[in-house]
This record gives structure tokens, sequence and C-alpha cells, in this order.
């Protein structure tokens, strides 16, 4: 028996062993290359997942629904006691609604005075989330917006309240945003009141870590961490979270944005600063006297002073 | 006799690539966004290796390639490299599914568990060695320890429901050969 087992294999043997080799080193070549060139494989993988993830979409809405439910229904059990802590927590919000509105008031008068301009292009498109990562160790969700709405990578993804993450991966109609708690998540922040600028740095727990403080002894648990710019790619000023100190003396972030409930997500449209890249040129009198060619002198002028200006 | 069973080896296949549709589906579904405590496992691997010690015919290794390769893409895995090494692990127990043919379950589990802690290492190995960022080491420990546990039960939900039982000495192969 054993024998024409043997015989068999050593009949088909050759073949299939060539065909598990060809499929190794395919397998094994696709990975080298995503070491190597790794956004090329990166955007095949948004198309990808761009054209699997929406045909789930039908059953997954109604199957995250249901789950969602259920999880309501526990809940309607604590019910009483949750009316109690909401109407607590309204009349404590009713009272920072009024500072804020206050505050908002002052602070548009400030800017009046001081003539600020504010960024006008700040605006969003919000998409609602389709899928989480799947996976235990990535943190990173797909929204139903891509480049059929204009999203373009490393555009910040916000909540209502806080920022949830960057956009990392554009199919044409999806997008991913990895969130802050991903290990690969970086983002350069202020420290407010003291100013201080620094890193925070996803770890794959609810509290991303603070780092490269420049001086640690001026930041203390409870400052409230916002987006810094720094590098040019993020808009400054979106709310992160506030600082907390760890059990271990590190510093995290306690997320402000919602991450036990994201439904909906903000995209904030931030096109590029214009950068100034030349020196300001020499302002030459207008016309030079005694000059043949007096035609093109005041035009070039008159265009330097109005960059200047 | 051959012919009816040809059919049932390419249905089994079917649902092979069924079930890893619907874990995949399952593992998408957006219910929790906050990085978990504790890794589930990785039944993908249990059933794939389940099914190799049993039936070797029902998951060639094509299909294993391309349907990990598949989940690779879809879980932001790095793309090939898990694959790759799924295809070996279930080269080496297809290779070894003769012999424990006769064993207990015991033997089977042991050679499953020294397949998946094997090419669980070598993933890490070789993403150590590449420089690509990592899961946490405590994590990735979690989930081969779960889907060990979780073994014996896709073996059994294996064996009762989908049929996928060990040859018995008088049944013919696909090649109608006597095995």
């Amino acid at each position: 028996m054993a024998r024409d087992r043997g015989q068999g294999e050593d009949y088909s043997g050759p073949l299939k062993r060539l065909l598990l080799g060809v499929l190794l080193l395919c397998l094994l070549g696709m990975f080298l290359i995503w070491r190597i060139d790794s956004p090329r494989v990166e955007r095949f993988r948004a198309q990808v997942v761009d054209r699997v993830v929406p045909s789930f979409d039908w059953a997954m809405a109604p199957v995250t629904g249901a789950v969602n439910i259920l999880r309501d229904f526990q809940s309607y059990q604590r019910m009483y006691q949750q009316n109690q802590d909401l109407r607590r927590e309204l009349q404590q919000m009713k009272a920072w609604k009024e500072a804020a509105l206050q505050l908002e008031q002052e602070n548009a008068r400030l800017l009046d005075l001081n003539n600020v301009q504010l960024d006008p292009r700040l605006t969003y498109v919000t998409g609602v989330v389709m899928a989480d990562s799947g996976s235990p160790f990535r943190q990173s969700v797909l929204i139903n917006v891509g480049a059929r709405d204009g999203i373009m990578d490393g555009w910040a993804a916000m909540d209502g309240l806080g920022l949830v993450g960057r956009i990392s991966g554009v199919g044409r109609n999806t997008a991913r945003v990895i969130l802050l708690t991903d290990t690969s998540s970086r983002i350069p922040v202020t420290i407010q009141p003291s100013g201080q600028r620094a890193l925070i740095i996803g770890d794959n727990s609810i509290a991303p870590v603070v780092d490269f403080v420049e001086a640690p002894d001026q930041v203390r648990p409870g400052d409230r961490v916002l987006t810094s710019g720094d590098g040019g790619v993020f808009p400054a000023g979106l709310l992160v979270g506030q600082l907390a100190e760890d059990p271990g003396g590190r510093m995290r972030v306690r997320i402000s944005a919602d991450y036990e409930r994201l439904e909906f997500l903000r995209v904030l449209r931030s096109y590029e600063n214009e950068r100034l890249t030349d020196p300001g040129r020499l302002i030459a009198p207008v016309i030079l006297p005694g000059s043949e060619a007096p035609e093109s002198a005041p035009d070039t002028a008159e265009a330097a002073e109005a960059e200047n200006g | 006799m051959a012919d009816a069973l040809l059919p049932r080896a390419w249905i089994m296949r079917a649902l092979y690539l069924a079930l890893c549709i619907a874990l995949l589906f399952l593992h998408l579904l957006p219910l929790e966004h906050t990085p978990p405590k504790w890794a589930g496992p990785d039944l993908v691997m249990a059933l794939t290796f389940a099914w190799a010690v049993r039936r070797p015919d029902y998951v060639p290794v094509l299909l294993v390639g391309l349907v990990i390769l598949g989940l690779d893409l879809m879980l932001q895995r790095p793309p090939g490299l898990w694959a790759a090494l799924m295809v070996m692990g279930t080269q080496t127990l297809r290779n070894r599914a003769p012999s424990l043919r006769d064993l207990t379950f015991a033997a089977e589990w042991a050679s499953v568990a020294s397949t998946m802690v094997a090419i669980t290492i070598a993933n890490r190995v070789v993403l150590t060695l590449l420089m690509v960022d990592q899961p946490p080491l405590g994590l990735s420990l979690m989930q081969l320890l779960s889907t060990l546990i979780a073994y014996p039960a896709v073996a059994i939900v294996s064996h009762a429901l989908f049929g996928v039982r060990k040859r018995a000495p008088g049944d013919l192969d696909t090649a109608g050969l006597r095995s």
C-alpha cells in the first residue's frame, strides 16, 4: 500500500514541487518588493481593499448595527442611573457652554482688534467608518470617502471633538485612517500652556506616549495637547487630548476623541501652505536715471513690491 | 467512483475559501476601535492546519497561498511573508500527514503546535532582520497561545460539521488509488 502511494507521489512529485517553489518565490518576492518599494505595493493594497470592502458593506452594516443594538439593549438595564448621570453632566455642560460663549466672543473681539487672518480653507469631508483593521496589532479604520471625494494622504481625521488619526492609503471610494494608537503613528504636538513641542507616539495602548519634550519639567498632567503643524503635514491647533502620567512615570495623552464609538469621521481638507522660497529682492528705483528701456523695469519692480507687500 | 469523488474535493476547497472569507468578514466588522488587551486566535491558521493534517487534498498549496496573501493585503500585514510561511507550514504538515494518521490526537496537536511556533518565530526573525515595525511581543505570544488552545475546537468542528476526517484504510483517494 505504501509503495503504491510512494509511486503516485513520484509521478506527480516534481511538478508539485515546482509549483510549490514558484509559489514561494512569488510570495517572498512580493514581500521583498514591498520592503524595497513600499508605496507602490501599498497603493496596490489600497486598490484591493477599495475593491473588496465595499462589496462586504451590504452585509457588514446590518451585522454591525445588530451587534450595537444588542449592546445598547444591555445598557438599557442601567438606564435610570445613566439618566441621572447625564442630567448632572448636562448641568455642568451648560455652565461650560456659557463660559465658552463668552470666551468665543472675547476671542473674536481680540482677533478683530489684531486683524488676524484665519485660514479660510479648513473645511472638511465627513465619512462613515466601514471597517476596522481586522487585526489586534493594527489600529486603523476604513472610511467610505476616498480619492473620488478629493481625499489625500496625510490629511487629519477628527471626530466631533478631537483628533482621531491621519489618512494613510487612499482608494477610489475608501480611505484608511491610521489611528493615534497605532504603533506607526507619530504626530507633532504642542503642549499648552507651556508651549513645549513634542511628538506623540502610538504604542498599541489607548493612551499614546508623549516623547521628545524639550523641557519635561515644564509640562504637567492635565495640560492640553494640540497638534503643532510642524513638518507642514498637519493643520495646527487641532485638539488631541490631555496630558496624563502613567504609573511608570511616562507622559501619555488621554485622547479626547471617543475611540469607543467611532462612527463618523471628519477629514479636514488641508492643502499645503504656500511656501516662501525666494529671498526678498532688491527694491530698485522705479526708473533708473538715463536708462534706455524703461518699459519692463517698472513692471518687475511693481511685481516685486506686490510680493513683498 | 473517481468522478464522484473529484467534485467532493472541489466542494471542500470552495468551503475552505468560503470559511476564510467569513472569518475575514468577522475580523473587519468595525465593532472595537480601542487597542485590545488580548489577541484572539488566528482561526484561519488553525483551520488550514487542521485540514492539512486530515485531508491535504482539500487545501492545495496554491489555494492556501492565495487565500493567505489576500488576508495579508486586507489585514495590513506585510504582504507575502506570512503567506509564504503558511505555505511552508502546510507543506510540512502535509508531508507528516501519512505518519500522523495512525497516531492519537495529542500527537497531531503537538505536531501542529511545533509548526505554528516555528513559523511565528520565523516571521518575527525575518521582520526583525529587515527592520519592519512589529506588533508587541506579548500580543503575538498571546495570539499564538490562544490559537493553540482553539485548535482542538477547530479540529472537532471540522471533523463533525464539515466531515474533514482522516482517511480510513479502506477509502479511495482522489486518484482512485487505495491508500
